[in-house]
Formats: C-alpha cells, structure tokens, sequence
C-alpha cells in the first residue's frame, strides 16, 4: 500500500488515543462512552474520505493503494496482511452482530445526573448565618456527628459509605460543592435524597431528609463547616455570570 | 544471516499493532470486581428452597454486596456485625430461590435478614418506599425472616410505619447457622396473583434488589444488638433470574457472517475486473 494512507491512518488513531486517553484526564471532563468515540471516529474517518477524493487525481491516489492491496496485486509481505483482513472482516461483522443481538448480562445503564436542578425557591438564597469562627465550628461539630457517618472527613469515605450506592460525595473533590452555589446545598441538605428530581434517582440515594431533624440555621452552618473542613470555596453569583 | 525489511513495510506493522491495542483498550471485562447484580441460573429439577447447604448451591453464581449500617432515618446505627452478604439465586421456571451468606459470631433467636424488592415499574425508595418529593413512587415487598420464627414472611411497605405483612404469604425461608456464618434460603414463585403487592419475576429482565440484617445479640441491656431500623442495610441492587437459552444470535452471528464474505467476493471480482 503506499505512502499515502499513512497519515489518514496516523491521523486516526491519534484521535483515538486523544479521545479515549488524553479528555479523560483534562479539567473538569469525563471518560467518553464508547459509542461517543466510535461516532467521532466515524466522522473523522468521513472527513479524510471526502478530503483525500476532492480532485480526480487525489481520489485515485487514495482508493488504488487500497484497491492494489484488496485484490492482491501489491504482493510482498502484504499479501499476507491481504489475507488476514479478507478473514478478520467477517469475523468482526458476526462478532458485532452477536453482540448486539444477544442478551446482555450488563444491567441497565443509570444516566443518572449528579448534580440536577434545584426547585425555583432554593435557587440564589444567600447564607444568612455570619461566618465567624464560632459559627464553622458549630457546623462542624453538626457534621461530625450527622454527615461524616457517610461523608467521612470531607472525603465520601464515612465508616457508613460503602453499601450505598451512588456513594456519598467527595467533598473535597473540585467537581462536587466547589462548583456549586452554598443555596444548592442548602437544598440537599434540607430535602435529602427523597427531593432529588427523577433524574437524580431518588428512590437509590441514601441522604437523609435533614430538615425533619435540623432547623434552617444549623443547616446553613453544616454549609460552612463542609466547606471550611473540604478547603473549598462556594461559587458565588459574581463567579458564574 | 541479517534481516532485509522492505521499504515501506514497516508503517504498517505499528499502525496494526497501534490499532490492536486500541481494540485491547476498548475491551471491557466481563464482570467489575464489585458486584451489582445478582444472577439467577435457570436449573432442571427441584430447587433447594429448604436447604441453605444444598450441593446446588455451589453451582450457582456468588455476587457480594457491601452492608452499611443503618444512618438513613432514626433510629440510626453506627456498628453493624454484618459488613458484606453473598448472593446466590436459583430458578426452575417456576419458582424462584435465593440464598443469602454472612458471618455473624453467634447464633441467637433474634439473628434476622430481609430482602427487599421494588413492585411493578414504579420506583421504591430503598429506605422502605419512603415517599419521594417529586417522583410518584411505590410500594416495596419485603421477604423477611427471623431465626426464633423459622418462617418467611411476605410483607409491603410504602413509607415509614407502613411496614406490615400480607394477608397473603407465598414466601419460605429457612436458615442454618455454621461456623459462624449464616446461609438463608428464601422462595417464592417467579410470579403471583398479588401484582399490587409482590414483585414479579420476568426471566430475562433485571429487578431492584436490597438487603437488610440483624444480629439479635443480647446486649447487657437485655435487648437485641440490632433492631428494627437498628440493621445493616444496603440501597438498591440488580437481580435477574436467567431467561431459557436463546441461540439465536449465534444464527444471526453466522448470517452475517456468510453475507461479509459474499460482500468481499463480489469486491474484490469487481475490483479485480475493473483493473
């Protein structure tokens, strides 16, 4: 096959590496599902197609090394790698076929949204306790004896945390309360696990429904203990317009 | 004698290699190393339903689940005998059984486990289908059984103080306590004319499983070590009973297979008359 596949080839499994090794571990992102990768693979591949066929030229430049190696005329140690393809192909198609004709024994994927949208009334409200110094210490001993059970020190790895599932967050952990505003935990708190929207499968979390056991004020210095105790910051209104 | 590579054999090697491991990344083990699901083999002849240390049992898929103790709702508990339960199930087509395993020091009449289900397609908080603020949910069936009764008990519950059995009871349970470790069977058929009050077994689709315990170890106080909502408790899980064997996908798998080679025929004939 000749030179000229190589850098479509090249240029394909570098986006592979990038989406599948490298946006994982960038600020703030995820891994990537498999179909998402698959999907912009197939566009890059649909793109380098309609580049490299442009002219009559650069399409024959492209599609003869490829016709030359399907039909055996490149010779060498290609016919070898000819033969290989001929056989994997069909292989990979009743793989494929089986797989997603068979039953999975996978449960169900959960889409389930960390962190949803709050009810109106709990959307801007602003901490009225003042944050003295008493104030975070009297949060803090609040937390240690209702929230650490699960949350542990700050870290989601309470004595209590292990046989639930989603397990309790990390509140040190840059993308749980330093990303939200003190009045979206006030929420959580408040309502517990019962007044999640139904995309935040309520019916599997197991934080409590704190305002049957805490006055507002408390829960407004759990608020400022979580925070002082994680090293975090709450995001403020002037940070996310 | 030293090797001659040809020129312009070499890139292709790392591009195949290179998308080898690529292919090699994007394979998923079969099963995480925690569990989430509890299967349940389809068997031929009679279930151990009575029999916790029946020789079936060996053969049946073991799932373990991590225990919490109970922090969710007062009466809350901070320490739990029971860290882990295993998980084995067993169904015959009609009846459907399931084993639970967890250590427990000693044996005492108050010694208890439940199971507990979700009923129908509307969800159940785990915390005994406690009502949610914006989702309309529903009512949990719970298998319970206690050393000193030596009985299973079918029971319902949507929200708290709701907790009460049946008037129906289709559930058996039975338990054998061994070195330490307790095995207890429950058993019910897969499906019952209670829509509205039992869970139904579909072979093939997945149920909401939880689990609770209780170590009835008399305290110096005279009462129970765990107690009502005094327990080890997990939140929601995956049980499947195992449809009958489908084959076929493996029929499809072959068609398609047969039809990418005729694919490659035609190609590569036309290819080679075009040329």
């Amino acid at each position: 096959m000749g030179g000229v596949l190589v850098r479509p080839i090249i240029l394909t499994v570098l986006i592979y590496l990038f989406l599948k090794f490298i946006v994982p571990i960038l600020p703030h992102s995820a891994p990537l599902p498999s179909s998402l990768i698959f999907l912009y693979l197939m566009l890059t591949t649909a793109g380098i197609v309609i580049f490299e066929t442009l002219s009559g030229a650069s399409k024959d430049a492209f599609f003869g090394p490829i016709f030359r190696f399907l039909t055996g005329e490149s010779g060498g140690a290609l016919s070898s790698a000819r033969y290989l393809v001929l056989a994997l192909f069909p292989l990979l198609v009743g793989w494929q076929t089986y797989g997603s004709t068979a039953s999975s024994d996978a449960p169900p994927a959960e889409n389930r949204t960390i962190h949803p949208a709050p009810p109106g009334e709990y959307t801007g409200l602003s901490n009225p306790v003042p944050k003295t110094p008493d104030n975070i210490m009297y949060g803090k001993g609040l937390y240690a004896s209702r929230c650490s059970p699960c949350h542990g020190n700050f870290d989601g790895k309470g004595f209590a945390a292990t046989g639930f599932t989603p397990p309790p967050a990390n509140f040190k952990d840059p993308t749980t309360i330093a990303m939200l505003q003190e009045s979206y935990l006030f929420w959580r708190i408040k309502r517990g696990g019962v007044g999640l929207p139904v995309e935040g499968m309520p019916w599997k979390s197991a934080m409590p429904r704190w305002e049957l056991e805490l006055s507002d004020e408390d829960i407004w210095k759990v608020i400022m203990g979580e925070y002082d105790g994680a090293g975090q910051k709450p995001r403020t209104w002037d940070e996310s317009e | 004698m030293a090797r001659v590579r040809r020129p312009g054999t070499r890139w292709w090697v790392g591009a195949v290699g290179l998308m080898g491991l690529c292919v090699a990344a994007e394979v998923q083990p079969a099963y995480s190393q925690q569990s989430v699901s509890v299967r349940a083999a389809l068997v031929k002849g009679a279930l151990p339903t009575d029999d916790p240390t029946a020789a079936a049992w060996a053969t049946a898929a073991v799932s373990e689940f991590p225990m919490s103790p109970q922090v969710h709702w007062p009466v809350r508990i901070t320490e739990v005998t029971a860290k882990s339960v295993k998980v084995r199930g067993l169904h015959d087509g009609t009846n459907v059984a399931i084993l639970l395993e967890y250590s427990d020091p000693s044996e005492d009449p108050e010694d208890a486990a439940a199971l507990e289900f979700m009923v129908g397609d509307t969800k159940a908080h785990f915390a005994h289908g406690q009502p949610m603020a914006q989702v309309q949910g529903g009512p949990v069936n719970i298998w319970y059984w206690k050393n000193k009764d030596s009985k299973g008990v079918d029971m319902g519950a949507k929200g708290f103080g709701t907790l009460k059995p049946h008037a129906h009871q289709d559930v058996t349970a039975k338990g054998v306590f061994q070195d330490g470790v307790w095995k207890v069977v429950f058993s019910r058929p897969l499906h019952t004319e209670y829509l509205e009050e039992d869970t139904q077994f579909k072979p093939g689709e997945f149920a909401s499983i939880a689990f609770a315990i209780w170590d009835g170890k008399k305290t110096d106080s005279g009462q129970p070590k765990e107690k009502g909502s005094e327990k080890a408790i997990s939140s929601w899980w995956y049980f499947r009973a195992d449809a009958p064997p489908d084959y076929s996908p493996y029929m499809y798998a072959v068609l398609a297979v047969a039809l990418a080679l005729g694919f490659e025929l035609v190609l590569v004939r036309r290819l080679k008359k075009g040329s």
